[in-house]
């Protein structure tokens, strides 16, 4: 016959798939036979894999299906009614019962036993089936382990003692499904048709006409009947659904006490024929039952549904799930990964999904959204697989560092917020500093105006430049040219800086402190080299700095890095950098008079005019040492005076307090 | 029902397990380790936990296995008693009450019943001298035997059962103790003592640590404080002891294990690496380094495929015999101080709290399992005494779990604080955390308190991040787009400094709706606006500075909860900015639960901590558990359940949605239960107990089937002689001798006089007929061996054959007594050439 034949043609593509089960009622685990014959158990949580058995024929007897112990093992008692087991149900959950035993079918007959918990076989289900097992179930109470095959038989075992307790003939072809009635007195197979079978007489209760094709998935969509009026014998008015192979449909069938009705009362559309189905049983009328599909395309299906009665037209997901890599960088189209199974959390508000291979697959809880009717979650298999493996023995997860990552220090935009607006009255001040910058610009904008640019064009000109360090550097600071800005940031020789930053045009010094501040984030070695460029040319530079209207907004991020790094000193050392300063100051004033023939006399000249007015203005700049600077000041004559009188003991004094102070004796003289 | 409605503190995350030697079965399928007032059996195949063997009640210090059955495991604890145990199965045999704290177990193949331990000298706690005694453990068959014959071997010795160690046979036992090793040779009745000089240069640092026998020659390995190992030999001669010494270790030797053959030694100690030295050279040397933390104990399994190393952040590695981890055993990591405090990852439900030094660690509670350390900190972990490095102190999640955020530090002195946040940003594509921003020194200070603003997803309100520093300022942390680079990263800014009056910021947190924001000032409580900030108001209650700070949920939302250091809870109206009401309670750990109005207070007032569960706007706490536990409560969470539990009693009716769980001073997790403890039952009771019914080996599967064959032929073909055989086999005596678990029955010595008196009852039957039963017997015998998996399911039915094997004895009549002596009197040499 036709459905024959198609039968046995899907028999292969069934085992083709790989047969996995989650542990069940809280999913903790999930078992997974890949394509090799190896068994391996996955932790759900973490994703880690718990451990791998190889069965000792796993070549020539492939495992065909999974199925975990019920939780709570055998309870030797009789079922209870509906409400009362439930109930014991959760609290086994609670306790953290371990679903020690796995119950393996093969594609010779045998049925295994495997303990998860020892990493061992407990034993082997021998004389029962003489050929391939299509599933195996166990009974939720009483122990008991169902299975069928494809020698038309179904066989009920009883676990402890591995025995086999009845055998019958289950259908004229081979018996491909199977399935426990929620109260444990009915079993449903499915060979060529569904039959419901009462298990205490053996006897078939009531036919279903069942699919074309192998019957791949059977189960019990709920639990009591649909209205409560009526008395419940346990299976009557139940729902169940099935799915097969190469079908797009998933058929549910009711219980019905009329023998009459044997046809489907409604079905579920997917997009390819179902490998793994999964369903939140509802504990109320209202509660809709939520069923997940897997379909082989890789595609899950989600269904919400309140069963009630019969509907002719097949109803569609509520929501499409896929995954597909990112696409980015070397596979640039994007690829889609698909979903091997998926399992409802016990709260059944997020579904675990395992997608990627059978070999290597990963596992994600996944929180239901059901307002988009289509979902593609983007996942980077490759990358996740490749954190997993490193995790996999030492239990150490490293989290990504890339260099993208933005890194914030002291002084960089971004540290410390624009404005600092503690209380309303400081917020006033900041402003009010601000004013009489803007007001400066003129000034600035005349000194432009006069005579820099005719300067600086008379100086390029007229100057013989032997040495090519300051020419060399203004040409990478204009050109960005770093092979240039390192040859000449790299020196040294503290003569050849301070000459270098001498020589330099004015209009280069704030992009050398940009260029300079930029190399101070940058690796610890290179901040202490550019240290001896920053204090020259803030030496050096400091009057023209200080014309600078906009010298707080330029030289803030500066300011603030220094700050910081110079928190953890001792004040002495800003003592000493501000002494130094002033001191240089005093002892350049004269050499530039003596020796330099750069003509810049005008700007000089006009700086000494205006130098009480800009040595307020970079006061401003460092607004919250303004008092420390007078104290200094006062302290710094004080000192002098004191020098005078004992210079020896203040040098040995100074040395003393500053332990590591890089206040060099040339300095001491040159203050002299 | 109604007894079970009693509320009880269950303890969760297990103890430490790494408290004493962890001990490898016989077939290295199991490991035992004690853990806390229990032993635990795991499988080193699959690091699960098979059994729990319940039934001490103090600390168990030592496990062994029983040198004549290797089925059962000797436990020795504080309480007093040694029990034994069949771990296969999980049951108590027998418990030997001794009488003292029992510190450390030695049991021996040399000695049949006796065995050793160390007890404090006069059973006085403060003492810190203890004894070496034998124990001698009577055969009595109950089940709880008194055991009181002690008698002193060793004086004055360390309680550590690494500081003494037996040879395997027991020819002598050695013991160290500060500067000297002390060896008492059993045959001699000797006692030798060998000091050591302590060394000048660094004063004392030749500390004897530990101290292992090799089982093969006569060397004594001993550990010492400054690293080396020293190989003593010819020790049996007071003078002419010689010692080689091996140096690797910088820092002291916390643990020596010989090899079951002892061709190589094993040592390791703070450096966390393993070292294997071959043929006590000291240049053949392997290492195994990176076990993540200190190395306390170490074992070698009896059939030389395993190592493990028992660490002291609660973990065991199992090691192959060629240097390879194999598997891991992870307990609640026990790190120094949990700094981070309890946080909850809302992906995983998982509590994430401190682990390892500069990692994270995921417990899943549902699961009660360690799921993973997550390395912040990314530096290299050295291991040595004494040296500041990075750890991380400060940990919190956003709402959806998307966002994280951490603090780490590093304190060289006072004044040399580093400080760096990091934000990390869940990376769907990845399944990991992927590193957002970095920010160094964040705060001039310490960090006290880090929050997120929690809110929907669904209105685009940008994250929002508070710290609170010790500089007395907070800092509002904004995720901005960057816009000068070309791929628009979000990256985390600085959106606001506040600060009032120069105050040291302790707390912050925001309103469930995060329109407000909480900062406490030491003992001023700030509200800010999380729009404009803007100061809204301000709250204190002094003298008191605030120590806690939480906003109220649900119809709560509009009380501000602080606890204050003098005592106080405070609970201030938002709307009216009014006191509502304050209550005097010197309240340690304050914590609101996220699903519903509750509030947890825990107080600390002497020893004790009380737990207070209260709605801000009821006027009477819904519940008060005094004494919840010894010591103080550290910190607090409420964690979501799955499924709302539904528990009848109003009293406890704060459990239904989210459970509470409190972590101790001594990193103790504790929860609360309202089930008896008979409905927790351990899992390994609710196994399925299946029959092994299995051909074990693909070996067995080529010879057994050939051999089944030979042996059914075998038996066709005696089958005339088996028939007037039949006698002696239905000897019951016989019957159960064969088909009772060996390490059920009692010794052989024992059973002998019986089984031989079973052979002789019939005196019909002739001597040759009595050789031809002994054919048989061992025909028998072998096919028991076969089923010996089988007949472990019957134990049950063979409760009590001692007392059928009694009975046998004493219905020997007198006559068959005379018969008997007659037979002995024969001459059975004949039998032997047989």
């Amino acid at each position: 016959m036709a459905a024959a034949a198609a039968c046995s043609g899907d028999t292969a593509s069934i085992a083709a798939r790989a047969p996995c089960a989650f542990s069940p009622s809280d999913c903790r685990y999930l078992a997974l036979s890949g394509p090799d014959g190896r068994l391996r158990v996955w932790d759900t949580p973490s994703s880690r894999l718990q451990h791998e058995y190889v069965p000792s024929a796993h070549l020539s007897a492939a495992c065909t299906c999974l199925a975990w112990a019920p939780p709570g093992g055998a309870r030797q008692s009789p079922s209870k009614e509906g409400p009362l087991r439930k109930k014991r149900k959760s609290e086994a959950a609670e306790a953290g019962t371990q679903y020690d035993l796995l119950a393996i079918g093969t594609a010779v007959g045998s049925i295994l036993l495997y303990s998860t918990v020892k990493g061992e076989l407990q034993s082997k289900l021998n004389v029962g089936h003489d050929n391939r097992i299509n599933c195996v179930r166990w009974h939720q109470d009483n122990g008991c382990l169902y299975s069928c095959s494809d020698d038309k038989n179904i066989v009920e075992w009883n676990a402890q003692t591995c025995k086999v307790k009845c055998k019958w003939k289950g259908d004229n072809s081979s018996v491909n499904s199977l399935c426990i009635s929620p109260d444990g007195k009915m079993l449903l197979s499915a060979g060529r048709t569904i039959k419901l079978w009462d298990l205490e007489t053996k006897e078939i209760y009531r036919h279903f006409t069942g699919h074309a094709t192998a019957v791949s998935s059977l189960t019990f969509i709920t639990v009591r009947p649909p209205n409560d009026n009526q008395p419940f014998d346990g299976i009557t008015g139940l729902y169940f659904m099935s799915g097969a192979v190469c079908d797009r449909l998933l058929s549910v069938w009711q219980v019905r006490t009329d023998r009459k009705e044997k046809n489907a009362v409604m079905s579920f559309a997917v997009t390819d024929e179902p490998i793994c189905v999964d369903l939140t049983m509802s504990e109320t009328k209202e509660e809709p039952v939520k069923l997940a599909v897997v379909c082989r395309d890789g595609q899950l299906h989600l269904f919400e549904h309140i069963l009630n009665g019969y509907c002719k037209k097949p109803l569609t997901s509520n929501c499409i799930i896929q995954i597909a890599t990112p696409g980015k960088g070397s596979n640039s189209i994007p690829k889609p990964v698909p979903i091997l199974a998926a399992a409802f959390c016990s709260d059944k508000q997020s579904l675990l999904l395992v997608y990627g291979n059978t070999l290597q697959p990963i596992i994600e809880r996944v929180s239901l959204s059901t307002n988009e009717s289509h979902v593609c979650l983007i996942r980077d298999i490759q990358k996740t697989l490749t954190l997993k493996t490193e995790m996999a023995v030492t239990k150490v997860k490293t989290p990504v560092v890339s260099s993208e990552a933005k890194v914030l220090v002291p002084g960089v935009r971004g540290h410390r917020a624009a404005a600092i607006k503690t209380t309303p009255s400081e917020a006033v001040e900041t402003e009010s500093k601000r004013k009489p910058g803007n007001e400066e610009e003129s000034i600035e904008d005349r000194l432009g105006a006069m005579d820099i640019d005719v300067k600086k064009v008379k100086r390029s000109g007229g100057l013989p430049q032997a040495d090519s360090f300051a020419v060399l550097l203004v040409q990478g600071l204009e050109s960005n040219d770093s092979d240039i800005l390192n040859k000449v940031l790299q020196t040294k020789k503290e003569s050849a800086i301070k000459a270098t930053v001498a020589r330099m045009p004015v209009h280069a010094v704030i992009p050398l402190l940009h260029e300079i501040t930029k190399r101070l984030h940058g690796h610890p070695y290179s901040a202490s080299q550019m240290t001896p460029w920053l204090k020259a040319v803030l030496t050096i530079h400091a009057s023209y700095l200080s014309t600078l209207p906009d010298l707080v907004p330029q030289l803030g991020m500066l300011y603030q890095f220094m700050e910081s790094r110079i928190k953890t000193l001792q004040k002495l050392s800003r003592l000493h950098g501000k002494l130094f300063l002033l001191i240089t100051q005093v002892a350049a004033l004269e050499k530039i008079e003596n020796v330099s023939d750069v003509a810049r006399t005008a700007k000089l000249v006009y700086e000494e005019e205006s130098s009480e007015e800009d040595s307020d203005d970079e006061m401003a700049a460092e607004k919250d040492s303004d008092e420390n600077w007078d104290e200094d000041d006062e302290n710094n004559e004080d000192d002098r005076e004191e020098k005078s009188d004992n210079e020896q003991e203040m040098a040995v004094d100074k040395e003393g307090i500053n332990g590591d102070s890089d206040l060099d004796p040339e300095n001491e003289s040159e203050e002299e | 029902m109604v007894v079970q409605e009693q509320l009880r503190v269950v303890r969760c995350g297990g103890s430490k397990l790494t408290g004493s030697r962890a001990v490898f079965s016989a077939e290295a399928k199991y490991l035992l380790c004690a853990s806390g007032d229990y032993v635990k059996v795991y499988s080193t195949a699959t690091e699960e936990c098979v059994h729990i063997l319940q039934g001490h009640t103090d600390l168990v210090t030592g496990v062994q296995l029983n040198p004549q059955n290797h089925l059962q495991l000797y436990s020795c604890s504080l309480d007093g008693t040694i029990k034994l145990w069949d771990f296969m199965d999980g049951i108590l045999i027998k418990t030997f009450v001794v009488g003292y704290k029992l510190f450390s177990f030695y049991a021996l193949s040399g000695f049949e019943d006796l065995v050793f331990v160390i007890i404090p000298r006069n059973d006085d706690e403060t003492t810190d001298s203890f004894q070496l005694v034998s124990v001698k453990l009577t055969k009595a068959p109950d089940q709880k035997v008194e055991a009181k014959e002690l008698s002193l071997i060793l004086d004055d010795i360390d309680w550590s059962p690494k500081c003494t160690a037996f040879e395997r046979e027991g020819e002598y036992v050695a013991s160290v103790r500060g500067l000297q090793l002390t060896v008492y040779l059993f045959k001699k009745k000797k006692t030798f003592r060998f000091p050591l000089s302590a060394t000048s240069k660094k004063g004392g640092n030749n500390f004897f640590t530990c101290v292992a026998c090799h089982p093969r020659e006569d060397c004594i390995a001993s550990g010492h404080r400054d690293g080396k190992i020293r190989l003593w030999r010819n020790f049996n001669h007071k003078r002419e002891y010689t010692f080689s010494t091996l140096h690797w270790h910088h820092d002291a030797v916390m643990d020596l294990a010989f090899s079951v053959e002892g061709t190589s030694l094993l040592s390791g100690g703070v450096e966390s690496v393993l070292v294997q030295w071959r043929d006590a050279s000291n240049h053949k040397k392997e290492f195994l380094p990176r076990l993540g933390c200190t190395i306390e104990y170490i074992t070698a399994s009896p059939d030389g495929t395993f190592y493990c190393t028992s660490h002291s952040d609660n973990k065991i590695t199992i090691i192959h015999s060629n240097l390879r981890v194999s598997a891991i055993i992870q307990g609640l990591v026990k790190g120094n101080d949990i700094k981070t405090g309890l946080v909850v990852d809302p992906k995983t439900k998982a509590l994430v709290l401190n682990g390892r030094p500069g990692h994270l660690q995921f417990y899943s509670l549902q699961s009660d399992k360690h799921l993973y350390n997550l390395d912040i900190v990314q530096q290299e972990h050295i291991h040595q005494l004494g040296l500041n490095q990075f750890e991380l102190v400060k940990a919190a999640f956003n709402a959806n779990g998307n966002w994280l955020a951490t603090v780490e530090q590093r304190e060289e002195k006072e004044t040399e604080l580093e400080l760096q946040m990091k934000v990390w940003e869940y990376d769907e594509q990845t399944q990991s955390f992927t590193l957002n921003t970095r920010i160094n020194m964040p705060h001039d200070n310490h960090i006290t308190a880090l929050c997120f603003r929690d809110t929907d997803e669904s209105e685009h309100v940008t994250p929002t991040l508070v710290t609170a520093g010790m500089d007395g300022q907070f800092k509002v942390w904004v995720l901005q787009v960057d816009s000068d680079v070309e791929e628009q990263t979000a990256s985390w800014t600085c959106d606001f400094v506040g600060s009032y009056h120069n105050y040291q910021a302790t707390n912050c947190c925001f309103s469930e709706d995060g329109s407000l924001l909480a900062v406490s000032f030491e003992e001023t409580v700030t509200v800010w606006d999380s729009e404009t900030w803007d100061l809204k108001c301000t709250f204190c209650h002094p003298p008191g500075k605030i120590q806690n700070l939480c906003f109220g949920r649900l119809s709560c939302s509009k009380y501000l909860l602080g606890t204050t250091n003098n005592g106080f809870v405070c609970c201030w109206n938002l709307l009216s900015c009014i006191l509502e009401w304050s209550a005097q309670l010197n309240v340690a750990v304050l914590q609101i639960d996220p699903l519903s109005e509750n509030i947890a207070a825990v107080s600390c007032l002497s020893k004790n901590s009380d737990l207070f569960v209260f709605k801000p706007n009821e006027p009477r706490p819904l519940c008060i558990q005094r004494n919840v536990c010894r010591g103080n409560v550290q910190c607090a969470v409420f964690i979501p359940r799955d499924v709302p539990e539904s528990i009848d009693a109003e009293k406890h009716q704060w459990l239904n949605r989210s459970q509470l769980y409190l972590l101790t001073q001594t990193q103790e997790l504790m929860t609360f239960s309202t089930k008896s403890p008979e409905e927790r039952l351990t899992p390994s009771r609710k196994q399925l107990a299946v029959e092994d019914s299995l051909p074990v080996t693909p070996f067995f599967l080529l010879l057994g089937k050939h051999r089944h064959q030979k042996q059914s032929k075998g038996d066709a073909e005696a089958g005339k002689v088996t028939v007037h055989n039949q006698l002696p086999q239905e000897s019951p005596a016989v019957k159960e001798l064969l088909h009772t678990p060996a390490h059920v029955l009692p010794s052989a010595s024992f059973l002998c006089p019986i089984f031989i008196n079973s052979l002789l009852i019939s005196k019909e039957i002739k001597s040759t007929e009595e050789a031809a039963d002994e054919v048989e017997m061992t025909s028998e015998e072998a096919e028991d061996e076969s089923d010996e998996e089988m007949d472990l399911a019957e134990i049950k039915q063979d409760a009590q054959p001692m007392d059928f094997l009694s009975d046998i004895a004493h219905k020997l009549s007198k006559s068959q007594e005379k018969q008997l002596r007659k037979i002995r009197k024969m001459d059975y040499t004949w039998v032997s050439a047989l």
